[in-house]
């Protein structure tokens, strides 16, 4: 539909507002400093501390292989018995057909997930970045990218490489920026709520674990 | 909604008798205000946040035509069809004509507090739409047809058990007493809803003017699925959302969530620009925003838009006395507390939310959380003075004040009237207290009792354990 209200309206009824009553505050100061640049491994080291802190699950090892096992009981405690991993992301593709063997899995589509009766599963998704600040996962749609593995799974997988990790989210923001996808989300640990009674509980309506695999 | 404030006094003393009410609010204010000073407590770089938030906050409002035109511009060469809304019935309005014409019947909505405040919900529902409310705390309201009671959790008035029996009642699912199944109940109902809804609804936390985005926090994920699986993305937001560039976004990205719950950041944080490009494999065709003005551009233009700075994390609820005491209903608009305070005269008429303003201490606590610095109490005494000057108050009142100010600054007078009031107390006292005052001060004594004047008054005694006489100064 066509848009309804007058936008020129409103605009011009706030300018009249503005108008008579003065900006009184000083000049803009100086924005944070921006913290010294930090190694790769202190950076892992505080996002790990952040994202475990708030519910996540943190794998590293020298391979995939070594990880395997502790990954499937993990799953396997979660009641997954589908695992899926978009199309185009080869290293998932790779952790999920490893993956088969070590639980009662088999290999699912995104669109079988995406129905009601899907059984439970888990989405195993490259992350484009790891915030160090917060302990943030970041996925976005850029490039036509899928965001139903962290968005619709009961385990979310998330694969990353130490290029991943940033200290602050205004790194991350200004890469995304060149070329702004539709969806930007900023993921930091399972889904929760505190409605009831104020006491957390863990998966609302998003994944109910979060689990990062660290590989070289 | 349809604003209740003037019967605060009536709707605090029923909340006061409440036990149960009493029990759930004190629970959750306490765990909030804990929670919020631990995380502030372990983040060294609060208060230069603090300072930051405001600062961009308040230049955002100094050119907010600027913004604002900015942020429609950006949207629109993304996809966004924009549509202002001059008040609460066009906002519903063209929300109404929205979900006609895009041909939807069933919508999931995240909380939204504009959403509130316009009643939108009601108003797709005339349209024919079966609106479902996604957050938990909103889904448990929604069933029992009440307003959500705190900013950040709706449900807070809500005991587990209550929320249990309103799912066997309408939802036909056994009784538990079990927080986790009750949580897992709602997620697999909900889950059907936004697989099959054709239209979110959500507000936004943030309006990004350099990027035309819309940035929205939640914890339970309901905010992601409802704006990425749905055909319709529809927005409503107030104009003082703006904020000039994305980069801008993670200072309040480290305000807001500490000062909400006191987590470092909210679990889900979205950034969504425009529609779908066609290369995404998900994502909404069809993108609306609604503007909403109801007052703001008015509030805008004098001395309280430092309020239009807020960010809605609900810190000054959690601290407030009042609120503490009373809960949210008892504030009977969409914004309780402090923030409500102020906001409910100035939205909703003078003459109706003044009894907010006036139910208030001044302690200042809520100054002191708020993470963009609005001066809440010096705003509450402003209103407090509009009142008087627009002849809203007592006269008799205005009088007494106006007799009370200048017998407090001449000594004289007050010695000889202490000495007056030590006689006649004696008439009115009952157990030292003055149970009730004499003519128009009545208003005082209805719900509180006076403290009776002393026998021997502070004065005195102050000046005869100095050895000086009044007399002789
Ligand atoms: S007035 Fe300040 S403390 Fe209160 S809700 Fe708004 S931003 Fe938060």
């Amino acid at each position: 539909m066509e848009p309804v209200g007058r936008k020129e309206e409103l605009l011009s009824r706030i300018a009249v507002a503005l108008r008579g009553h003065e900006a009184n505050n000083p000049a803009s100061g100086a924005a944070a400093g921006s913290e010294a640049a930090q190694s790769v491994t202190d950076r892992i080291a505080r996002f790990r501390n952040m994202f475990e802190s708030q519910g996540g699950n943190f794998l590293a090892g020298p391979s995939l292989d070594p990880l395997l096992p502790e990954l499937g009981e993990a799953l396997r405690i979660s009641g997954v018995t589908a695992l899926f991993s978009p199309p185009g992301d080869e290293r998932a593709r790779l952790v999920a057909e490893t993956l088969v063997p070590f639980g009662p899995f088999r290999l699912a589509s995104p669109g079988e997930i995406r129905m009601v009766s899907a059984p439970a599963s888990a989405g195993i998704q490259t992350a484009e970045f790891a915030i160090a600040e917060t302990g943030t996962l970041v996925q976005s749609g850029q490039k036509g990218k899928t965001l139903l593995p962290g968005l619709i799974s009961d385990v979310h997988v998330a694969i990353l490489s130490p290029a991943a990790f940033v200290d602050r989210m205004e790194e991350c923001l200004a890469a995304l920026s060149e070329d702004l996808p539709r969806t930007i989300s900023f993921i930091t640990g399972p889904s929760r709520t505190g409605d009831i009674e104020q006491t957390l509980t863990i998966g609302a309506h998003g994944p109910k674990k979060v689990i990062v695999v660290l590989l070289p | 909604m349809e604003p209740l404030s003037r019967f605060f006094y009536r709707r605090s003393e029923k909340a006061l008798s409440d036990a149960t009410l009493q029990a759930s609010i004190s629970r959750t204010t306490g765990k909030f205000v804990g929670a919020r000073a631990d995380s502030v407590a372990a983040f060294p770089g609060f208060e230069a946040a603090r300072d930051e938030g405001s600062r961009i906050k308040r230049e955002t409002l100094d050119r907010l035509d600027h913004h604002l035109g900015r942020f429609i511009d950006e949207a629109e060469r993304r996809g966004a069809v924009i549509h202002a809304a001059r008040d609460g019935a066009e906002a519903r309005e063209i929300a109404a004509r929205i979900a006609k014409e895009e041909g939807v019947t069933l919508a999931v909505k995240s909380k939204s507090m504009v959403g509130e405040e316009v009643d939108l919900t009601s108003a797709l529902e005339a349209a024919g739409v079966e609106v479902v409310e996604s957050d938990l705390g909103e889904f448990i309201v929604q069933l029992a047809g009440e307003p959500p009671s705190h900013i950040i959790a709706p449900a807070v008035h809500k005991t587990r058990e209550q929320v249990s029996r309103l799912f066997v009642e309408k939802l036909g699912e056994p009784y538990t007493d079990k927080i986790p199944e009750l949580v897992a109940i709602a997620r697999r109902r909900l889950r059907e809803k936004f697989l099959s809804a054709g239209m979110g609804v959500s507000g936004a936390n943030f309006l990004c003017a350099d990027t035309g985005s819309i940035a929205l926090v939640t914890n339970e994920g309901n905010g992601r699925m409802g704006t990425i699986l749905p055909r319709v993305h529809l927005v409503i937001a107030g104009i003082e959302k703006v904020i000039p560039r994305l980069s801008d976004l993670p200072v309040f990205l480290r305000l807001l969530p500490r000062s909400a719950t006191g987590q470092p950041i909210s679990t889900y944080v979205s950034v969504l620009t425009g529609v779908k490009r066609p290369e995404d494999p998900e994502g909404p065709e069809k993108l609306h925003i609604i503007l909403l003005d109801n007052g703001r551009s008015g509030i805008l233009k004098g001395k309280y838009r430092d309020i239009l700075k807020c960010i809605r994390c609900g810190a000054c609820l959690n601290i407030c006395p009042v609120y503490q005491s009373v809960g949210g209903h008892a504030y009977g608009w969409t914004y309780p507390g402090p923030i409500g305070s102020v906001l409910t005269p100035l939205m909703t008429g003078l003459a109706e939310g003044i009894p907010l303003a006036n139910a208030s201490t001044l302690c200042g606590a809520c100054a002191d959380v708020c993470p963009v610095k609005i001066p809440i109490p010096g705003l509450l005494l402003e209103l407090r003075a509009d009142e008087r000057d627009r002849g809203l108050k007592d006269p008799a009142e205005v009088f007494g004040m106006k007799g009370y100010a200048a017998v407090m600054s001449r000594a004289g007078i007050l010695e000889a009237l202490e000495r007056i009031a030590g006689v006649i107390s004696s008439v009115f006292l009952k157990e030292g207290k003055a149970p009730w005052l004499p003519f128009r001060f009545s208003g005082w004594t209805d719900r509180r009792d006076f403290p009776a004047p002393a026998p021997q008054p502070f004065r005195k005694l102050w000046k005869k354990q100095r050895g000086i006489r009044p007399w002789n100064r």
